[in-house]
């Protein structure tokens, strides 16, 4: 009698990368959560960089993707806070951003960002970005 | 508050906003003018901090019985970001942010959707951003010509001669390489 076949155990899956997006619009948060969720993404979202450094300090992640100008703390002040720290000193962080110029991506670059995105996204360059940092 | 029918003033610099564009100030004799068929212009005004923006755009319709996601709304977010992201610059705070709404309009029978889904795309953006639309002049079969003053949020709003409206071509993504990604 042959032995039943061996069915894939579910935890060997990849479990889909998270991402948390930071951006004070919701009508751009809506874009991202459809874009990211679309390409398999798991997707967390925050309306600024405070509420993303309360949401990172409970929640795990893969990829920030972070807006600049936005209330309370902005996307550098968010990079800046989260590289001090060890924990995700090594997170990559993607700007996406309406920002174009020099001055300002010289400024997300030293403060620590990964990668520098300007807006409006194409969903398949920012899924393939996000991949590819995340790897 | 918006006032409407802004009286004369000596020394104004009338600046034209252009389709694609958005520009913000809080000079007290600067004036944006613009003139709309079915292209729709967002007026935003913060009243505590005395500045004003307005932009005004076309986007790109979407062919029938295609998905909803042919219009380009990534690119009509962005241009509406541009405007608050200015705004904000200039001292603005988003939650005193008013906006009126013009534009809009049917002027070839056979581009009717065009105009009305911009409008409707503009009062999603804000109903989404909770920014209150406290008037607009939308849809209607002629142009519109409007005068903006953004350091104290006047504005008037007439209909004009349709032959003075733009031409109904889509405001299209400049060709810069926007969406690209650098990795640092």
């Amino acid at each position: 009698m042959n032995a039943p076949a061996k069915l894939p155990d579910p935890t060997d899956l990849p479990s889909p990368t998270r991402v948390l997006t930071v951006d004070d619009s919701a009508s751009m948060r809506a874009l991202l959560n459809h874009a990211l969720t679309g390409e398999g993404f798991a997707v967390s979202q925050a309306e600024d960089g405070e509420q993303a450094l309360e949401w990172l300090a409970l929640n795990e992640v893969d990829v920030v993707i972070t807006d600049i100008n936005m209330p309370r703390l902005d996307g550098f002040g968010l990079i800046e806070q989260l590289r001090a720290g060890t924990r995700h000193k090594d997170r990559p962080i993607l700007v996406l951003t309406t920002e174009s110029s020099e001055e300002k991506k010289a400024r997300a670059r030293s403060a620590g960002a990964t990668g520098w995105i300007v807006k409006p996204f194409a969903p398949d360059k920012l899924a393939a970005a996000v991949r590819r940092v995340s790897h | 508050m918006f006032i409407e029918t802004p009286a004369l003033l000596p020394n104004l610099t009338r600046i034209t906003v252009m389709q694609g564009q958005a520009c913000v100030s809080d000079g007290p004799r600067v004036e944006f003018s613009t003139v709309l068929g079915s292209c729709v212009c967002s007026c935003l005004f913060d009243p505590m901090a005395g500045v004003g923006g307005m932009n005004h755009f076309l986007l790109a319709e979407p062919p029938h019985g295609t998905a909803c996601d042919d219009f380009d709304e990534h690119y009509g977010v962005y241009l509406m970001e541009l405007l608050i992201n200015d705004m904000l610059t200039h001292g603005a705070a988003k939650t005193r942010m008013r906006a009126h709404l013009y534009g809009g309009a049917s002027l070839n029978p056979g581009l009717a959707r065009i105009g009305a889904r911009n409008a409707e795309f503009a009062h999603d953006f804000l109903a989404a951003e909770r920014i209150t639309v406290v008037r607009e002049d939308l849809g209607g079969t002629q142009a519109r010509r409007v005068d903006f003053r953004p350091a104290r949020g006047q504005v008037r709003c007439r209909t004009v001669e349709s032959a003075l409206a733009p031409p109904t071509n889509p405001t299209l993504r400049p060709p810069s390489p926007t969406g690209d990604v650098e990795l640092f």
